[in-house]
C-alpha cells in the first residue's frame, strides 16, 4: 500500500533532500559538507527511480538517468575531495568557516 | 572736423601708451612726450570749442556728431563709438583741456624730485584721455566707460605713492565709494535700454517722455547716485578728503577741476530727462545745499591746507547740484568753469607753498609767507577773492546767479542755506591766508631760511590761472540777466526748462535782484572781516593786524561740541566704519558660518552617508561559502514558496 | 549501560535495541494497517535511512559519520529494489558503497587534525540552517501531495536487458560524455590533490 504510491517515496526523497540541506549548511568540517552533497544527490536519484516506478513508459529511463547522475555523483565526489585535500595542505584545517580569505 | 574731434581724446591715449611704454627709459625727459601730446590737444580742443559756440559749420545750432565705428552689433543691441559736440561740450572742453595742460607743465617742476616722473605722467595722460572721452561721448555706455576709465586712473593717481599706506587705503576708498555710485549709474542705465531699446544719448533725450513717470524718475534718482559718487555728494563725499593723499597737481586737476565735475556734466547732459522729473530735482537740490553746508562747516576747522581746499571743492560742487536742482542749468556750467579755474589755481599755489616749506601741510607751522613767496601769494590771494565772491572776480558772477535763480524760481531754503556758506566760505578761505601767509612764521628756524619761491614752470601756470579767475566772469556773466553763456548754452537747456515752466521774470538790477546781489557781496564782507579779525590781514592799505589765536580759543570754547563735531568731520569716517565694516563683517562671518556648516555639513553628510552604510552593508561578505549558502536556501524556499502561494490561489 | 554487562556483549545489545526500534513500525503497519510485506519491507528501509541519514548530519566524529552514511546508501539500494530498479540499486552498492564511501573515509584520514572531534560540530548558523530545512521539507511535501501527477499505473518491475537496449541505443552519447567526464575528474582529481615536491601530506 506504501510502497504502491508515488506520494511515499516522493516525501521520502524531499526528507532525506532537506536532511542533506541541514548538513550542508551547518556543519563545519569540508568533509561532512561533502557527504551531505551526496545524500542530496542520493535524495534526487529516489525521486527518479520512484518516477521511473510509477510513471507509464519511463521505467526504463528513470533507471538510466539515475545511473548516470550515480556516475557524475562519483565524478563530482572525486574532484571534491581533491579539492578539499588541496586546501587542508594549504591551511591545515579542515573546518570551512576559517576559509574565509575573500572576506571584506 | 571728423578727424579733428576724435584726434582730441586720442592723442593723450598715445602718450598715455608711449610713456607706459618707454617712459622708464626716458626718465628726466619723459615729460616733453605727453606734455606736448596735451598742448596738440588743448589748441585742437580750442578751435574746435571756439567753432562750437559760435554755431559755426558743420556745428550749426544742434551741435555735430562723429561715429567712429560700430562698437557692439549684438541684434538689437547695437551701441557705436562716437562723439558728439555741441556748446556745452564745448565749455567742457574749455575748462578740461586748459586746465589740464597746465598742470601737466605744472607737473614737471612739482614732480621733478620724484623716481616715479615718467609713471605720473603716463597716468596724467591717460586721465586726460578718460575725462575727454567722457566729455565727447554721444551713448551712455562709452560715457559709462570713460566714467570707470576716470575713476581708475583716479586711483592710480591718489595712490600715486603706492607705498605710503594711507595713500594706499586712500585710494582704495576713493574707487570703492566711486563704485557705490557707479552701481547706480548702470542700473539708470540698464533701466534705459530696458525702456527705450537704446543706449543713444541724444535719442534717449528725444524719447524720454514716452516713458511713464515713475521710470522717468528712478532713471533720474539712479542717474544722480552715480554723479553723487564722482562728485562726492552726501552720503558719498567721504572719499574726496583722503584724496588729497595724492600729488597736488593730482588734486588741482582731478578733485578741483575735472574729475568731480563729470558729475555736474551728467546731470546737465541729461537735463530733459531730469526736467521730465521735477521730485527728482528737488532732491539733487536738498542733497546738493546739503553737501555745501555741510562741507563749509568742517573746512572752518581744518588745519592741513589741501584738506580746506577739498572740503571747499565739496561745498562748491553743491552749490552746483543745487544750481541743477533747481533747474538753473546754465549757472550751474558757469559755477563749473568757474570754479574749475579758481580752484585749480588755489590748489596748485597750496602745491607751491608745501614744496617751499618743504613738504610741510600743516598751516599751524606756516605764516608769514607773504614776504617769501610773493608770486604764489598774489595769485592765491586772487584765487581767495574769487571763490568768497568778490566783484568783479569771476566767483561772484557764477555764485550769484546760483543764489538768484534759486531765490527767483521759489526755492527759498536753498537760497537761505546758500547764504550762509556763502559766509562760511569766506571765512575760511581767509582764514587760510591769514594763517598761511601772514603773521608770524610758526615752524622751524631753518625751514624759514630755505624757503624760496618755485620755478617758473610753476609760476607760470599760477599766473595763467589767476587770469580767468579774475577776468572770466566778466566775460561770460555781462550783460547780467541775459548772459553770453546765456546765449551759448540756450540751445542745449532750452526744452528743460521750458518742461519746468521756468518763466524768468526780467532782470531787475534796482529789483530783487540787485538786494540779492547786496546781500551775497555782504554776507562775503562779513565772513572776510571776521576772518581778518581772528586771522590777521596784511594787506596794502588796510590797517595791519595781527592773528588773535586768544579770540580763537574763546570762541571754541563757547561751542565746544560744535568745534568738536566740524573737526572730526561729523564723525561720518566713523559711522561708515560701523555699518559697512563691522557689522558687514558679522553678517559675513555668519554666512561663512552657514557655508561652513550646513551647505558643506550636507556635502559631507552625504559622502559620510554612503560610506557608513556601504561599511555596513559589506559586512554580508564574510568570505564563507556556507554563509552564502544559507543564503541560496533561504532565497530558493522563499521563491518555491510564493509560487505554491500564487499557484494555490 | 549497566556496567555489569560485560564489554563483549555490547555492541550487541545496541544492534538488538536499534533493530527493535526499526522493526516496530515495520511490524505495526503490517498488522494494523492491512499491508503486505513489501509494505513492511519498505518501511525497514525508509526508516533505516533517515536515522542514518540523520546520524551522517549530527554526529560529532567523522569516522562514524561516514559510516553511517555507508548505511544510508545500502538502504537506499533496499528500496530501490522494492522500486523494481534492480541494476540502479547494484550500482548504488557497487559505486556509492564500494568507491565514494570509501574515497570519502580515505579523504577523512588524509585531511584529519588533532583538535578536530573537541570543537564545535555545528556553525553559528545550525539554527536558521535548520529552520530552512525544515521549510523545505514542508514546502516539497505540499507540492508533491498537491500535484497530479496524471495517471500511474502499477510498480514497474525494469528489466535489466530492456534497459541495456535504452541505454546503449536513445542513450549512448550521454554514456560516452559520462565516459569522458569521469576520466576527466579522475585526472582533475589526481592532478590537484598530488603532492607538490618536499610536501608533507
Amino acid at each position: 500500500m506504501i510502497a504502491n504510491s508515488l506520494d511515499a517515496y516522493l516525501i521520502l526523497s524531499g526528507l532525506l533532500f532537506a536532511i542533506g540541506t541541514f548538513g550542508f549548511l551547518a556543519r563545519r568540517n569540508a568533509i561532512s559538507m561533502l557527504m551531505s552533497i551526496e545524500l542530496m544527490l542520493n535524495a534526487v536519484n529516489l525521486a527518479i527511480v520512484g518516477f521511473g516506478a510509477f510513471v507509464v513508459g519511463l521505467a526504463e529511463n528513470g533507471s538510466v538517468i539515475a545511473i548516470m547522475v550515480i556516475a557524475v555523483a562519483a565524478a563530482e565526489a572525486t574532484v571534491g575531495l581533491a579539492i578539499v585535500i588541496a586546501i587542508f595542505r594549504n591551511r591545515r584545517t579542515p573546518l570551512v568557516d576559517e576559509y574565509d580569505a575573500m572576506r571584506r | 572736423m571728423d578727424v579733428l574731434i576724435p584726434l582730441i581724446a586720442i592723442l593723450p591715449l598715445a602718450g598715455f601708451a608711449i610713456t607706459a611704454l618707454i617712459g622708464r627709459r626716458l626718465d628726466k625727459e619723459a615729460h616733453w612726450i605727453p606734455v606736448g601730446l596735451v598742448v596738440v590737444a588743448w589748441a585742437i580742443s580750442m578751435v574746435v570749442a571756439l567753432l562750437a559756440l559760435t554755431h559755426a559749420e558743420p556745428f550749426g545750432e544742434q551741435g555735430f556728431g562723429v561715429t567712429l565705428y560700430e562698437w557692439i552689433p549684438a541684434g538689437n543691441f547695437v551701441v557705436e563709438a562716437g562723439f558728439f559736440v555741441d556748446t556745452l561740450t564745448a565749455c567742457l572742453l574749455i575748462v578740461v583741456t586748459t586746465i589740464g595742460m597746465l598742470v601737466h607743465v605744472y607737473s614737471i617742476g612739482y614732480m621733478s624730485h620724484d623716481p616715479g616722473y615718467w609713471r605720473f605722467f603716463a597716468y596724467l595722460n591717460l586721465f586726460m584721455f578718460s575725462m575727454l572721452l567722457l566729455v565727447l561721448a554721444d551713448s551712455f555706455l562709452v560715457v559709462f566707460v570713460a566714467w570707470e576709465l576716470v575713476g581708475l586712473s583716479s586711483y592710480l593717481l591718489i595712490g600715486f605713492w603706492y607705498r605710503k599706506r594711507t595713500a594706499a587705503l586712500a585710494a582704495k576708498k576713493a574707487f570703492i565709494v566711486n563704485r557705490v555710485g557707479d552701481v547706480g549709474f548702470a542700473l539708470g542705465i540698464m533701466l534705459i535700454f530696458v525702456s527705450l531699446g537704446t543706449l543713444d544719448i541724444r535719442e534717449t533725450i528725444e524719447r524720454i517722455g514716452e516713458l511713464e513717470p515713475l521710470t522717468i524718475s528712478v532713471i533720474s534718482l539712479l542717474i544722480f547716485a552715480g554723479a553723487m559718487g564722482k562728485s562726492a555728494q552726501f552720503p558719498l563725499h567721504v572719499w574726496l578728503p583722503d584724496a588729497m593723499e595724492g600729488p597736488t597737481p593730482v588734486s588741482a586737476l582731478i578733485h578741483a577741476a575735472t574729475m568731480v565735475n563729470a558729475g555736474v556734466y551728467l546731470v546737465a547732459r541729461t537735463s530733459p530727462i531730469f526736467a521730465h522729473a521735477p521730485e527728482a530735482l528737488v532732491i539733487v537740490a536738498a542733497i546738493g545745499i546739503f553737501t555745501a553746508i555741510l562741507a563749509a562747516s568742517i573746512a572752518l576747522t581744518q588745519t592741513d591746507i589741501k584738506r580746506v581746499l577739498a572740503y571747499s571743492t565739496l561745498s562748491q560742487l553743491g552749490y552746483m547740484f543745487a544750481a541743477l536742482g533747481v533747474g538753473a542749468f546754465t549757472a550751474a556750467i558757469f559755477h563749473l568753469m568757474t570754479h574749475g579755474f579758481f580752484k585749480g589755481l588755489l590748489f596748485l599755489g597750496s602745491g607751491s607753498v608745501i614744496h617751499a616749506v618743504h613738504e610741510e601741510q600743516d598751516m599751524r607751522r606756516m605764516g608769514g609767507l607773504r614776504r617769501k613767496i610773493p608770486i604764489t601769494y598774489a595769485t592765491m590771494l586772487v584765487g581767495s577773492l574769487a571763490i568768497a565772491g568778490i566783484p568783479p572776480l569771476a566767483g561772484f558772477f557764477s555764485k550769484d546767479e546760483i543764489l538768484g535763480e534759486s531765490f527767483k524760481l521759489g526755492f527759498a531754503w536753498v537760497w537761505l542755506i546758500g547764504f550762509v556758506v556763502a559766509g562760511l566760505t569766506a571765512f575760511y578761505m581767509f582764514r587760510l591766508m591769514g594763517l598761511t601767509f601772514w603773521g608770524e612764521f610758526r615752524g622751524p628756524r631753518e625751514i624759514w631760511d630755505r624757503i624760496h619761491e618755485s620755478p617758473r614752470v610753476m609760476t607760470v601756470p599760477l599766473i595763467l590761472l589767476a587770469i580767468p579767475s579774475a577776468l572770466l566772469g566778466l566775460y561770460l556773466g555781462l550783460p547780467l540777466g541775459d548772459s553770453t553763456l546765456h546765449h551759448w548754452l540756450e540751445p542745449v537747456f532750452h526744452e528743460s526748462t521750458e518742461l519746468l515752466h521756468h518763466e524768468l521774470e526780467p532782470y531787475a538790477l534796482f529789483g530783487i535782484d540787485g538786494v540779492l546781489i547786496l546781500a551775497s557781496v555782504g554776507v562775503a564782507a562779513v565772513g572776510i572781516a571776521i576772518a581778518w579779525r581772528l586771522f590777521g590781514v596784511e594787506l596794502p592799505g588796510l590797517p595791519r593786524r595781527a592773528p588773535d589765536p586768544e579770540a580763537v580759543r574763546a570762541l571754541t570754547v563757547r561751542a565746544p561740541f560744535l568745534y568738536r563735531a566740524s573737526l572730526n568731520k561729523w564723525w561720518f569716517d566713523e559711522l561708515n566704519d560701523l555699518l559697512f565694516i563691522r557689522l558687514g563683517g558679522r553678517v559675513a562671518a555668519a554666512l561663512w558660518w552657514f557655508d561652513r556648516e550646513i551647505v558643506d555639513g550636507i556635502v559631507n553628510g552625504a559622502g559620510a552617508v554612503t560610506r557608513a552604510s556601504g561599511s555596513g552593508l559589506a559586512r554580508v561578505q564574510t568570505g564563507r561559502v556556507q554563509n552564502y549558502a544559507l543564503g541560496i536556501a533561504i532565497g530558493l524556499i522563499v521563491m518555491a514558496g510564493s509560487y505554491l502561494w500564487i499557484a494555490g490561489r | 549501560m549497566p556496567s555489569w554487562i560485560p564489554g563483549a556483549f555490547r555492541p550487541l545489545i545496541v544492534t538488538a535495541v536499534l533493530a527493535g526500534v526499526v522493526l516496530t513500525p515495520a511490524i505495526l503497519t503490517v498488522l494494523l494497517w492491512g499491508g503486505d510485506f513489501t509494505d513492511a519491507l519498505f518501511l525497514v528501509f525508509a526508516v533505516t535511512m533517515l536515522v542514518s541519514a540523520l546520524a551522517v548530519v549530527t554526529m560529532r566524529d567523522i569516522i562514524r559519520c561516514g559510516l553511517a552514511m555507508i548505511v544510508c546508501f545500502g538502504a537506499l539500494a533496499g528500496i530501490y529494489l522494492i522500486a523494481g530498479a534492480t541494476l540502479v540499486a547494484a550500482a548504488q552498492v557497487v559505486v556509492y558503497i564500494g568507491a565514494i564511501s570509501v574515497l570519502i573515509l580515505f579523504a577523512i584520514m588524509l585531511t584529519e587534525t588533532k583538535a578536530a572531534p573537541s570543537r564545535l560540530v555545528f556553525q553559528t548558523q545550525a539554527g536558521p540552517a535548520g529552520v530552512a530545512a525544515v521549510v523545505l521539507a514542508v514546502v516539497i511535501a505540499i507540492t508533491v501531495t498537491a500535484t497530479d501527477w496524471g495517471e500511474l499505473g502499477e510498480r514497474l518491475h525494469t528489466a535489466t536487458d530492456t534497459l541495456a537496449r535504452v541505454l546503449f541505443a536513445d542513450y549512448v552519447l550521454p554514456f560516452e560524455i559520462v565516459g569522458v567526464l569521469l576520466l576527466a575528474a579522475v585526472i582533475g582529481g589526481v592532478f590537484i590533490a598530488k603532492r607538490e615536491r618536499g610536501e608533507s601530506l
